[in-house]
């Protein structure tokens, strides 16, 4: 494009010659010059213009399109799909072994006011008063009153009392959404599962955290917004749990113990498919019991037997000691052993039980079917109490369990401040050294498993879980075998159920006195057992607090009489349970009556 | 100096003026406004006090804005743009370091009991100084990549701004009318097919990482992009307006329910249903019929504006009809598109309808401008 130059000299003095306006022709440049332009964009930007009428044109067929569809739908009830349900689900479900559900979520209302919006103060708090017992119609008249803008009524609320306050019909009575936690099972493994509590609350939610066992133990695991979809699965056989504890609660009535704890343990896997202890509590309601000044931590319902009761375990643990002297090459199952009662060690007295002598000489099988505090003591010197503590450390006497839960750091062992050789002597028979029933649960388990360590968890596992080798695999099995006569010979005669070869070692401890020495007529009895002894699957531990057997003619608190017949009992029902197949020994020739159909 | 000066002598003057303003776009816009009326008396339960009084003030006074701005001759107003334009950047500014907040977003001065938003007056002033802008620039150059850089400069300040109140809706408004000035005024297909390949490339490139190892995003920030595209997911949430908006245009059908019978919209199951969401109580009231009049009556005023932008010949008053009318628009489909479920919650007012001093005070304006240039267009 040529441009006409502003102000042309030649055109601006021909124009004066002729005595026209110079301005007139600059301002004729310029106006032929944008129309130029303007021509020129104009007719690009018609083509454009065409395009934003069509895109308007596009935009309003959508919109009225999208109009016609919405106004000859039916009218839906939004559902929630995924996503919002995932708002509620804020905390993962606990199930069993086999997906039963422990523990899940429940969305119910927490009840707050607004108590300058009331219209009626007095009438509401008389109401809210005869709908909750807890409420004091004239306290809350005060407090309605007294210029607060806001207050809490009630954390959770039942629909029907969500709808009697509805019904009140008061503007300054608001609910607000409350995830609860829900225990369907009620008192049902209640000290696995522990418990939850409203942490950090807000009108439109609040946070839900463990305040015990499982829930606190794995509270980061059951919080992961990623896994809150993924139900947490304990190892607990929900089945066997019921039936241990029906079990167990009945066990302790008819012992007249005050409570008792049983634990079911794969030996394989260390998972505990059972772990209960009475008294129980509900989670859904954990209770805050207030105990008297002189009583026991273990009054408490709160307090988990298996895992913090830290227990003299008396003779179950002379096992141990054959099995570590056995280990070691010192002996073999029928190598006799001094065994004469009394033994005096220095300035102590070592004594059979009621007096008896199984001496002078017993083999070490019979040292364990007859329970010989004597003969476990020759033992234990002979192995010596460094040796001693080493393998006790190895079966995990000397460390708190590690099982998932949020009392097992807290419960570790007691042990003697010294290791003289008059404590390697109590220590060889389990008195002088306190663990929980776990512990031992758990070293009975290593014995079964061949001798190789096992870690007892609460978390289903998809197999056995590397151990260490702690005794060769032909000791462990000459144990097995032994533990099975103490069934079968000796003192847990009780515990045989047909078929299903039970092994197990019983342990009597006297109560300590909280002013030290020890009662004369509180004992913890424990039964420590695994089954079946030719291929060992599952530990039953069964421990009764202050038992005493009465159908005799007098009081009998041996282990024998009373944790050895629950212990029984409770593997006559979970072993089908377990889908152990018990075994039938075919009945001698002279018995069989031949049939001819 | 533009070629409108050389024929004022062709433009109506003093009070003739009144007899050359595009009449029908006035009566339009009264005609959408009060429909606006109507349904604020009606969500406010039958009540002027409330919603519709305030409104018809704000009109009444926009009205006569409009009409002095109308007399007023256009390159007035073409030499008052970068004034306008810089004076609504500090206003912005204000803002951001002194402003009150709402809703989570500062967006507003309290000038003696009445709220300025500066957002809405950008947008205003933006058109008019890209279309300055592009009056002054010769032709030649508009494709010139300097010359293109400039008007990205001016569109993208007030758009940052506006970005960091946070206002998303305003923001992408902003950058929809920087581009369609630019387009209009002529700048090449390229830069336009430059930016759209640009843009698209990174969404495809961030929601492709998804799921991936070099992942772009953190997983709860494409969980919110899910929820901003498809906010049914999440129906007592981010979804409620929307799928509350549904129902009430679902359950006007074809009639409607009649004037003051909405249900939906009148028992408080929407929140803002007197602002951005105030189609859905026209739609429940009214139904698909009344809906669709109220299009066409939108319709209508963008075809006013388009007509009287063709008939212009003057390149200012061209391009900032059709830049105002394009922020009409913007506002119109967004609002829309938004409340019938076609496109992501953004705080946008359906304008002349929802209630709010400053969208319509600026509107108003806005089409004083459109007046003024009708009136005083070269012939």
């Amino acid at each position: 494009m040529t441009r006409t130059p502003l102000r042309p000299l030649a055109r601006i003095l021909k124009a004066r010659a002729q005595g026209e306006n110079p301005d007139v022709i600059e301002r004729e440049n310029l106006r032929l010059r944008h129309e130029q332009q303007r021509d020129a964009s104009r007719n690009r930007a018609e083509v454009r213009l065409l395009i934003l009428g069509f895109a308007f044109f596009v935009a309003f067929s959508a919109i009225g399109a999208r109009m016609g569809i919405v106004a000859t739908t039916e009218a839906a009830e939004p559902r929630s799909f995924a996503s919002g349900a995932e708002i509620l689900a804020q905390r993962a479900d606990i199930t069993d072994r086999n997906g039963r559900v422990l523990a899940t979520n429940m969305l119910t209302h927490a009840l707050y006011a607004h108590p300058k919006d009331m219209v009626d103060p007095a009438r509401v708090a008389g109401e809210l008063a005869a709908i909750f017992p807890e409420m004091n119609a004239e306290d809350l008249t005060r407090r309605f009153t007294d210029g607060r803008s806001f207050m809490w009524l009630r954390k959770v609320l039942s629909p029907e009392q969500m709808q009697a306050v509805h019904d009140i019909g008061d503007p300054g009575l608001l609910f607000g959404p409350r995830e609860m936690r829900l225990y369907p099972n009620g008192q049902l493994a209640a000290h696995v599962l522990g418990g939850t509590s409203f942490g950090a609350e807000g009108v439109h939610s609040a946070e839900v955290i463990g305040t015990a066992g499982v829930e606190r133990a794995l509270d980061a695991r059951l919080r992961d917004p990623a896994l809150s979809a993924t139900p947490l699965e304990l190892s607990i056989d929900l089945t066997v749990q019921a039936a241990v504890e029906e079990i167990l609660d009945a066990g302790i009535t008819m012992m007249n113990a005050k409570g008792g704890a049983a634990i079911i343990m794969d030996v394989r896997t260390g998972e505990l498919l059972s772990l209960a202890s009475l008294p129980a509590f509900d989670p859904n309601n954990r209770p805050n019991p207030v105990l008297p000044k002189d009583a026991e931590p273990g009054d408490s319902p709160l307090f988990n037997r298996a895992v913090q009761g830290v227990y003299e375990l008396g003779s179950t643990f002379k096992i141990f000691t054959t099995a570590q002297a056995m280990e070691l090459g010192l002996v073999g199952p029928d190598t006799m052993v001094d065994a004469d009662a009394p033994m005096r060690w220095g300035r102590h007295l070592i004594k059979e039980f009621q007096g008896k002598n199984y001496g002078p000489l017993a083999s070490v099988t019979d040292v364990i079917v007859k329970s010989s505090n004597v003969g476990t003591a020759r033992l234990a010197l002979q192995i010596g109490g460094l040796r001693q503590q080493a393998f006790l450390k190895s079966l995990g006497f000397f460390d708190a369990t590690p099982v998932e839960l949020t009392e097992a750091p807290g419960a570790k062992p007691l042990l003697p401040a010294r290791w003289p050789d008059i404590v390697t002597i109590t220590t060889s028979y389990g008195h002088g050294m306190s663990a929980s029933p776990l512990h031992l649960a758990t070293a009975y388990a290593t014995i079964a498993n061949g001798g190789i360590t096992v870690k007892p968890t609460l978390v289903k596992q998809t197999g056995p879980r590397p151990g260490v080798r702690v005794m060769r695999e032909d000791v462990a099995k000459e144990s097995v075998m032994m533990l099975r006569k103490v069934v079968t010979e000796g003192t847990a005669s009780l515990a045989e159920v047909p078929g299903y070869e039970v092994a197990g070692k019983t342990g009597t401890a006297d109560k300590p006195k909280r002013t030290g020495g020890y009662y004369k007529d509180k004992v913890i009895n424990t039964f420590a057992s695994v089954f079946p002894a030719s291929d060992p699957r599952y530990v039953v531990l069964v421990t009764l607090d202050e038992p005493v057997e009465t159908s005799g003619t007098e009081p009998r608190r041996t282990a024998g009489w009373t944790a050895v017949p629950v212990a029984a009992e409770i593997t006559r029902r979970i072993a089908p349970l377990l889908d152990i197949r018990p075994v039938v020994e075919a009945p001698p020739l002279d018995q069989l009556t031949a049939v001819r159909n | 100096m533009s070629f409108l000066e050389y024929r004022v002598k062709f433009v109506p003057t003093g009070l003739r003026k009144v007899l050359h303003l595009n009449w029908p776009l006035i009566v339009l816009v009264t005609a959408v406004s009060a429909v606006g009326w109507l349904a604020l008396y009606s969500i406010a339960g039958g009540r002027m006090d409330v919603w519709a009084g305030r409104q018809m003030q704000v009109f009444a006074l926009g009205a006569v804005l409009m009409f002095i701005i109308a007399f007023v001759p256009i390159w007035f107003w073409r030499n008052m743009s970068l004034i306008a334009y810089v004076v609504s950047i500090l206003l912005l500014l204000v803002v951001e370091f002194f402003g009150a907040t709402g809703m989570g977003a500062q967006r507003w001065i309290d000038i003696g009991g009445f709220r300025l938003q500066p957002s809405e007056m950008a947008k205003v002033t933006l058109v008019m100084m890209l279309a300055a802008y592009y009056d002054w620039l010769d032709v030649k150059k508009t494709s010139r990549i300097f010359w293109v850089l400039i008007p990205v400069i001016l569109t993208s300040v007030p758009t940052v701004l506006v970005l960091m109140q946070p206002n998303l809706g305003t923001a992408l408004i902003l950058l929809m009318i920087g581009g369609t000035v630019m387009l209009l005024a002529g700048v090449s297909w390229w830069y336009f097919a430059g930016v759209i390949t640009a843009v698209g490339g990174t969404i495809w490139a961030v929601m492709a990482s998804r799921g991936t190892d070099w992942q772009l995003l953190h997983d709860y920030q494409f969980r919110r992009i899910d929820t901003f595209l498809d906010p049914t997911s999440d129906p007592l949430g981010a979804g409620y307006n929307i799928i509350q908006a549904q129902i009430a245009l679902g359950s006007g059908g074809w009639g409607g329910k009649g004037f003051m019978q909405g249900t939906q919209s009148r028992l408080n199951f929407l929140p803002e249903k007197h602002t951005d969401f105030i189609f859905t109580t026209l739609g429940e009231e009214f139904g698909f019929v009344g809906v669709l009049s109220l299009l066409v009556l939108y319709g209508l005023i963008l075809l006013f504006c388009y007509v009287s932008a063709m008939q212009n010949k003057d390149r200012f008053s061209l391009l900032l009809i059709l830049g105002i009318a394009a922020n009409f628009f913007f506002y119109l489909a967004i609002n829309l598109a938004m409340v019938m479920g076609l496109a992501p919650v953004v705080g946008i007012p359906l304008p002349f309808l929802s209630y709010g001093g400053s969208a319509m005070l600026v509107l108003l304006v806005a089409f004083g401008l459109i007046q003024s240039a009708h009136v005083h267009r070269p012939r």
